[in-house]
């Protein structure tokens, strides 16, 4: 029989079951063009690996350990931003504080200490639900629920950005908190804290000009990781956020 | 995810697979950084949708298929597949190795950035990361024959650019 290019590929990749293996080989002592052919797979599989080995005795960068170990999603630095070549906010994690693993249950915190979150928490903005994630407390939650992006309060301690529906149908909306930017949904009467981390940049001094995309762009990549995959179409425009607060933030399986 | 243990558990599992995962996506992106950024996507998402990984299955295959699902969003979503994709592409990293594994080296690379998304992702899994096809299979979510036709359409393309040595008979 004939032995086809991807079974001597096969064979040279240790694919082929026992009988095709046998055939092989039998067929190699026969056939020097056999036997050069699956060389050629041979060599090239070797190629490979050797021109790639290196790579893993290289040290892994250290802002992708910190990842890895979920202190804080790293941003990279100015160089590498300037060259715009992918997202912009990948950069180093080396001033990274560890988030507390102890609410992750349902909530992914990033970089945000204990300190920090019990501040949060103090003041009523964030508070845990029975189990053991994160749901939005009276104030954040007041906000999240009659904010419109276009013409919230200066003033407001929460401030709400883009808003949008995710793949279950809940409205989800990200919000920014004092040094700190997150995403919550509305799940049944409560705003869900899916991502809370500390914010890139400082937040807009009260008073600055209103423009929430450019309170969107203080979100972390954490939270903006979370926003595109989460988000099924397009972000609502006002009038949708105004149908979406008459409908009490309802889910679209609810209506 | 029931406790901290096993959160920080699979957290350094995942540390150990770094090596892997940034060998797999300098496969795909030929700029080191950019490979490694690929990689610090995937790593957040991996950590963001834990629940999703079924203890089941294999954390290093869960892996390679979100570095995959990043790398194709980067570029697809961003619109800068030249940037990324440019074979001239400056900062070549040759380390230390020798002149002539140098050469070697970036020619496999320049070979590898010509190939399409599909075979490039084949070969990668299979050739460098020495994944089983059944597993790359996996990797991909393609029937294996997808794979095998794939992985023999890369590797044609590849020996033809690479015109390498082995086919002689000695």
């Amino acid at each position: 029989m004939t032995l086809t290019d991807e079974t001597l590929m096969a064979y040279a990749d240790g694919e082929a079951d026992a009988e095709t293996r046998a055939l092989v080989e039998s067929a190699m002592r026969d056939d020097p063009e056999v036997r050069r052919q699956v060389e050629r797979h041979r060599a090239l599989r070797e190629a490979m690996q050797g021109a790639y080995s290196s790579v893993l005795h290289e040290p892994v960068p250290d802002r992708l350990i910190a990842v890895a170990r979920g202190q804080r999603a790293g941003e990279r630095g100015p160089e590498r931003a300037a060259a715009g070549v992918l997202r912009a906010p990948l950069r180093s994690a080396s001033a990274s504080r560890r988030w507390q693993p102890f609410a992750m249950a349902a909530s992914l915190l990033m970089g945000i200490g204990l300190g920090y979150l019990g501040w949060h928490t103090s003041n009523g903005l964030v508070k845990s639900d029975a189990s053991g994630g994160l749901i939005a407390g009276a104030g954040l939650a007041e906000a999240l629920s009659n904010q419109f992006a276009a013409d919230r309060p200066a003033a407001s301690v929460a401030v709400t950005g883009i808003s949008f529906r995710n793949k279950s149908g809940d409205y989800c909306r990200t919000f920014s908190l004092s040094g700190s930017s997150g995403l919550a949904c509305r799940e049944g009467s409560s705003w869900k804290i899916k991502v809370l981390a500390e914010s890139a940049q400082p937040t807009q001094p009260a008073g600055a000009p209103d423009n929430f995309r450019q309170a969107g762009s203080a979100d972390s990549t954490a939270v903006r990781v979370a926003v595109e995959e989460s988000m099924a179409g397009e972000p609502l425009d006002q009038a949708g956020e105004i149908a979406a607060r008459r409908s009490g933030w309802a889910a679209a399986s609810a209506r | 995810m029931s406790t901290n243990e096993s959160i920080g558990n699979i957290q350094e599992q995942i540390v150990a697979l770094l090596p892997r995962l940034r060998r797999f996506a300098r496969g795909l992106v030929r700029n080191p950084h950019d490979a490694d950024d690929v990689v610090q996507i995937a790593v957040e998402r991996a950590l963001l949708h834990l629940d999703q990984w079924h203890r089941d299955a294999r954390l290093d295959s869960w892996l390679f298929k979100i570095v995959r699902n990043a790398w194709i969003d980067e570029v697809r979503s961003r619109g800068r597949k030249l940037k990324i994709f440019m074979p001239e592409e400056a900062g070549e990293n040759v380390g230390e190795a020798s002149m002539d594994r140098v050469i070697d080296r970036l020619s496999v690379e320049a070979a590898l950035s010509r190939l399409p998304e599909d075979q490039r992702l084949a070969v990668s899994l299979v050739l460098i990361e020495g994944l089983s096809y059944r597993d790359a299979a996996d990797v991909l979510e393609v029937p294996i024959g997808t794979l095998t036709s794939r992985l023999s359409r890369g590797r044609e393309a590849l020996q033809a650019m690479l015109q390498l040595p082995g086919g002689e008979i000695s």
